[in-house]
Formats: structure tokens, C-alpha cells, sequence
């Protein structure tokens, strides 16, 4: 994108939006945030892992039939170009028992915290793995939602007609996830795009209950997996047996799940539940009689987790387990991959001070992600906050990132 | 007279007297349930405003709308936040039940997480929004969860008020006791002072304003000074309608993300 172009959109969206906010403030609410943030890696030279700069601001309006919002945003970095987007951009429609929106819209589901399991229909912007704050790592997607009421329970229909795939980092970013093969790969993206089409729609259902005793929720989607599988041929010499060239084709696949998840109370603690049952899932495989390397499988993903207090400290604790059905030892996957996440977190100084800690732990490669938060409220809506993420192990989704080891500050004034 | 004929008389007009003074003595259950059970509506929505002093008299503003709907056996009640910006759109329900025993129900919704939580009740002596009330001060404590005790009556203001002492019945409670004046015939707690679990003077309840609304009293100003830290919290209703209609509908998961 060009200097000139973002220019000319930065100009058009404050000649567009200035007149606008003359008119229609005294009715339209405008609030977001201005944040600064910095961080560095703990190894090496200390390199910079981010400095960005940004704008989000919310435009709102809403009466008893219609409403609207609108989320732009700019993130500023040194030496990139300028980021400018729409968080979500949809519009309502209240009915008695019914209301519909439609537009960029981010939609979550699950009871899970910090793990996708249920909720899928929002892909996640992963560029910076899983370290940025919830609403920026899911995506809006251009969806039309229907929720239909009856009391306390919802019947949710959603129709996803563009795909969105994941957000993957750069393949020269530092959270590029690292992958082994035998030899240098040449990528062939050719197939990786889903061509748009009403044929290709995402479409999602859920029932869901919220009463005394218990929260629940029954869903089910047919959808595309957000990750796309990497199909790869290769060429092999006969005399030794080697790789001598490998192509991966990265590729969608439509995907099934029926799931539900769950959360109640007993005394002081709350049981919360999550599980799906993903149908045809692709799966990388060394099995020599499969032409690209992938194979499908059905898939079982589910957690149990568990919200208390111990001296005024708010605990929540959580088991993640993934199974993969059928399956053989040419599967890269492990068949049982298992994981527990903890979180931690007081208040202090009458809630102007939060100290926190997330910690993911991957059981089968004994690796982590420790995140520790120090949150200081300067003044209402000025918030100063140090972080250090730290990784350990060796191999594992986190121990892949041994090397990014950081500390950060973030300053956030929200209006 | 005989010293004894004396003696016998004067017996006689003590056991009179403490029998006059048993027959007036009132009851501090009765009192207290009197307050608990005062009609506030069959349901309100308000705007309230609870403001923050430290120490050093800074101030820190949240700004609140909240519904009330007053059932048989379910008191239900959504709060909106509309300020500070960084709360802006949380919303919070609470399902408070008149069955002895049975813990209220709790959501709140975060719009960065867009998806309504359920969580646990039982941490009552955690601070409102970093406010000196507790969770359990806000709330309607059941009479039957203390032994109450008629101390004397006094005059604040030009309310006359009956002063009550109140004991927790369970052990490791947040407060030893606390003493509560009550406004007769309004049944309005005027003043209420909590002890620590020292039994030292930890914080006082001021009501500072009331009014008649659709013929119902209803609290428009209140303080509570913790005098161990010397920081407060007021709290000021406006914006008050009594019995508007609301419906169960306003108390849903819908209400909490579609919000105010």
C-alpha cells in the first residue's frame, strides 16, 4: 500500500468523519482509545519485539428498533506501513423476540477462557501469536447474525458468506511458527485461497440457556478450517532414499463440529465446560500412500475448568485435552495433546492496582507461556501497564518461542 | 413500716418496673425485619453516581443505570456502567433469592470479551468497584443471619431512630457487629457503624438524603467513610421511577450485551 494511497484514506475518513460528528453528536457516541506498545526481547541485543502506536475509536448509535457501530482503527509502527482497518462496522435491527445484525461484526462463543474450542466463527489475527489482547486477536467477519428469544434462552443462527482465514505471522516474523523439513520447502499458495462464493458460506447454529442452576449452550457449524492443512509433494532420489525437493501447498478444507459447552456454580467455586467434535479434520501424515501428505480425521476438543477465590485472590484453572480419532503414529500431531492453562489476579489500592498472572503449560512437551501483569490505573481511564511474557521448554507451541522472552509497557488512555 | 414490709415493696416496684420496661423494650428483629421488608416499589430504574475520595480527598466518578425489579421470590437487578470510559458498556446481573440459603445468581458482561460470565456470589466482603462498600453492604443481608438487640433510641437530626445492635450468627463474618439506627416509622437505616473482626470501628454509613417517590422512601444520598483508612465513597441516586413496568425481559443475557 502507498504512502500517497493511506494519505489520501487517512484525509478522506477525517473529511468524512469530521462533518459527521458535528451533526450527529449530540446523538452518536464517540469513545475508544489512544495506547502506546513497547516491547523488548530478553535475549540477543534486546530487539525491539514491537512498537506500535494506536487509534481505536468506537461511533455508536442506538434507539429501541435500530442501532449501528462502527470500530477503525490505525496501528503505527516505525518501519511498516500504516494499518488501517475496521474492527466491526454492522447495523441492527431490534424486534420483540428478534434481533438481527449484519456486517463486520466479531462473534464469540464458549465458556473457554483464552482457548478456541467452540468458538470459531471470529478467525484469530495470530501475528503476534497469542499475545495481544482478546478483542484484537479475533477478527471481525462479514456475517449476518439472527438471534431469536424466548425468555433466558437464544436461538442463534449464524450465515458467514465470506471466509476469513487466520492471520498468520510473517514467515521471517519472530513468531512464526517453526516447522521441520527435511529439506528447504518452496511454498505454492495457489490453492490456499477460497474462492468467494455463496457455495463457500460459513453456517452456524446455537441454542443456548442461562437460568439459576445452570448456563448452557449446544452449537454446531459447518464451516472452513481457519488454519489452512500444508499439503506437500516431493521429490525423492531412489538411490539414497533422500528428499531432494519438497512443495507445500497450503489449503483450506471444509469442517464439521457439533459442540455445547456449560458453566454453574457450586458454593463458591464455578465449574465451566467446554467440548467439540470437529468431523474430518486434515492432519499432516508421513504415510507414504497418501499422494500430499494429509489425511483426515475426526477430532474431540474439550476443557473443564474451574473459577475460586483463596484469600481474596480470583483463581480460575483449566484443562485442555485434544484427541485425534483413529489414529496411527504417522500422524505429526500427538493423539492426546494436553494442556492446562492458570490464572491468578488481585486487586489492590481499591482497584487501581492489578497484579496477574496467565500461565499456559503444554503437559505433553513440558513447555509454557508465563504472563505476568502489573496494571496501574494513574487516573480514571489512564492506565499504565508492565508485562513480561516468558516462554520455556524446548519444542511445544510455546517452547517454539524460547527466544522471545519479553518485557513490554503498555499506556493506554481510554475517552 | 417494717424493714422487711419495706424491703418486700420495694421488690415489688423494681419487678413492676423492669415488667413495664420488658413490655416497652422493642424487638431488634422486628426492627430490623421491618427494614428489610419496607416496600421499595414493585420495580426502579435510577441513575446512580458513586464517587471515590482518597485519603488525600482526590475523587474518582462511576457512573452507573441501574434496573430493579422486586419479585416474591426472586429480587432481580442489571446494572449498566456508562463511565469511566475504560467500564464503559460492562454490565452486571444479579438474581438475589428470599429462600433462606440459596446464594444469588451472578453475570457480568465484558465488551472486550463480548460474552456474558457467570461467576461466583460467595465473595460478599469483596469491595463494589473499588468502593468502600462490600458486595454484602449493597445487598439486603436476611435478619435471620444475625441476633439483634434494641441498645436505646436517639435522635439524629430530627429523626427519632432506634438503635439496634446486630451480631453475625456465623463465624470468620467481615464485621464483629454492627449498630444500625433506625428511623421510626420510615424504617430507614439513618446510620449504620461496622466493626473489623478486632471489633475496632472499621467504617460509617451515612444516609445523607431521602425521599417520597410514588409513596415509597427511597435513599437518594448516601456515605460511608472508612475511618481506619480515611478514604469514602457516596453514593447519590437520581433520575428515580418507581413501578414503570419493568419486565423480566430487561433482566436477560440480551439486556447485558445490548446494554443501556
Amino acid at each position: 500500500m502507498g504512502r500517497a494511497f493511506i494519505k489520501r484514506t487517512i484525509i478522506g475518513l477525517i473529511i468524512l468523519l469530521l462533518p459527521l460528528s458535528v451533526i450527529f453528536a449530540q446523538s452518536i457516541s464517540f469513545n475508544g482509545y489512544v495506547r502506546n506498545y513497547t516491547g523488548f526481547l530478553l535475549t540477543g541485543d534486546n530487539d525491539y519485539s514491537i512498537v506500535q502506536n494506536t487509534f481505536n475509536l468506537n461511533i455508536e448509535k442506538s434507539s429501541n428498533k435500530v442501532a449501528f457501530k462502527v470500530s477503525p482503527y490505525i496501528n503505527h509502527y516505525q518501519n511498516r506501513d500504516l494499518e488501517i482497518g475496521l474492527r466491526q462496522a454492522y447495523l441492527d435491527v431490534f424486534f420483540s423476540s428478534m434481533d438481527i445484525r449484519v456486517g463486520k461484526q466479531q462473534i464469540i462463543w464458549g465458556k473457554a477462557d483464552g482457548v478456541f474450542i467452540t468458538d470459531v466463527i471470529s478467525p484469530k489475527n495470530l501475528k503476534e501469536f497469542l499475545l495481544p489482547d482478546f478483542d484484537e486477536i479475533r477478527m471481525g467477519v462479514t456475517a449476518v447474525k439472527v438471534d431469536y428469544y424466548m425468555g433466558n434462552n437464544t436461538l442463534e443462527f449464524v450465515l458467514v458468506p465470506l471466509f476469513t482465514p487466520t492471520e498468520l505471522p510473517d514467515r521471517n516474523s519472530i513468531w512464526s511458527p517453526k516447522m521441520d523439513f527435511p529439506v528447504s520447502p518452496v511454498f505454492d499458495y495457489s490453492k490456499e485461497e477460497v474462492s468467494q462464493s455463496l457455495k463457500n458460506s460459513e453456517v452456524f447454529l446455537k441454542f443456548s440457556v442461562l437460568s439459576s442452576a445452570l448456563d448452557f449452550e449446544l452449537m454446531g457449524g459447518y464451516m472452513w478450517d481457519d488454519d489452512p492443512t500444508l499439503h506437500s509433494t516431493k521429490t525423492i532420489d531412489m538411490s539414497t532414499m533422500q528428499v531432494t525437493s519438497l512443495n507445500i501447498i497450503p489449503q483450506h478444507h471444509r469442517l464439521g463440529l457439533l459442540g455445547g459447552s456449560f458453566s454453574t456454580t457450586l458454593g463458591g467455586f464455578v465449574l465451566r465446560g467446554e467440548g467439540a467434535y470437529y468431523f474430518d479434520k486434515y492432519f499432516r501424515s508421513t504415510e507414504r500412500t497418501l499422494s500430499e501428505g494429509v489425511i483426515p480425521k475426526d477430532y474431540i476438543h474439550y476443557l473443564i475448568g474451574l473459577d475460586f477465590s483463596i484469600i481474596d485472590i480470583k483463581m480460575s484453572v483449566q484443562f485442555i485435552q485434544q484427541v485425534v480419532l483413529g489414529y496411527n503414529d504417522f500422524i505429526y500431531n500427538n493423539q492426546f495433546d494436553n494442556t492446562m492453562t492458570v490464572l491468578a489476579r488481585k486487586d489492590f489500592l481499591r482497584e487501581t492496582l492489578a497484579l496477574e498472572l496467565f500461565a499456559y503449560i503444554g503437559l505433553n512437551d513440558g513447555d509454557s507461556l508465563v504472563r505476568l501483569k502489573a496494571t496501574y490505573k494513574v487516573s480514571d481511564g489512564f492506565d499504565v501497564l508492565l508485562g513480561a511474557n516468558i516462554f520455556s521448554g524446548i519444542s511445544g507451541k510455546f517452547g517454539q518461542h524460547r527466544d522471545n522472552d519479553m518485557l513490554y509497557v503498555k499506556l493506554k488512555y481510554s475517552f | 413500716m417494717t424493714i422487711k414490709k419495706f424491703q418486700i415493696l420495694i421488690l415489688a416496684i423494681l419487678l413492676f418496673a423492669s415488667f413495664v420496661y420488658s413490655q416497652k423494650q422493642p424487638d431488634g428483629l422486628e426492627i430490623i425485619k421491618k427494614v428489610y421488608n419496607r416496600e421499595t416499589g414493585n420495580d426502579q430504574t435510577a441513575q446512580l453516581t458513586m464517587t471515590l475520595i482518597d485519603s488525600r480527598g482526590n475523587k474518582r466518578v462511576r457512573t452507573i443505570k441501574q434496573l430493579l425489579q422486586n419479585g416474591k421470590k426472586v429480587e432481580k437487578k442489571i446494572m449498566f456502567f456508562v463511565s469511566p470510559a475504560d467500564v464503559r458498556n460492562t454490565s452486571f446481573m444479579n438474581w438475589s433469592y428470599s429462600k433462606e440459603g440459596k446464594s444469588d445468581d451472578q453475570w457480568i458482561y465484558l465488551p472486550a470479551l463480548k460474552r456474558v460470565k457467570r461467576i461466583s456470589s460467595d465473595s460478599k466482603s469483596d469491595y463494589f468497584m473499588g468502593s468502600d462498600f462490600t458486595y454484602d453492604d449493597l445487598g439486603d443481608r436476611q435478619p435471620a443471619a444475625d441476633n439483634h438487640k434494641f441498645l436505646k433510641m436517639e435522635k439524629i437530626g430530627n429523626d427519632e431512630c432506634f438503635v439496634i445492635e446486630s451480631k453475625p450468627k456465623e463465624e470468620d463474618y467481615m464485621y464483629s457487629k454492627t449498630i444500625t439506627w433506625v428511623i421510626k416509622d420510615k424504617w430507614i437505616g439513618k446510620k449504620k457503624e461496622f466493626y473489623d473482626e478486632d471489633g475496632e470501628l472499621l467504617k460509617i454509613l451515612e444516609v445523607k438524603d431521602y425521599k417520597k417517590i410514588n409513596g415509597y422512601w427511597i435513599i437518594l444520598h448516601s456515605e460511608m467513610k472508612n475511618v481506619q483508612k480515611k478514604h469514602s465513597t457516596e453514593m447519590s441516586l437520581k433520575d428515580v421511577k418507581i413501578n414503570t413496568g419493568i419486565t423480566d425481559r430487561q433482566f436477560t443475557e440480551r439486556m447485558m450485551k445490548r446494554g443501556i
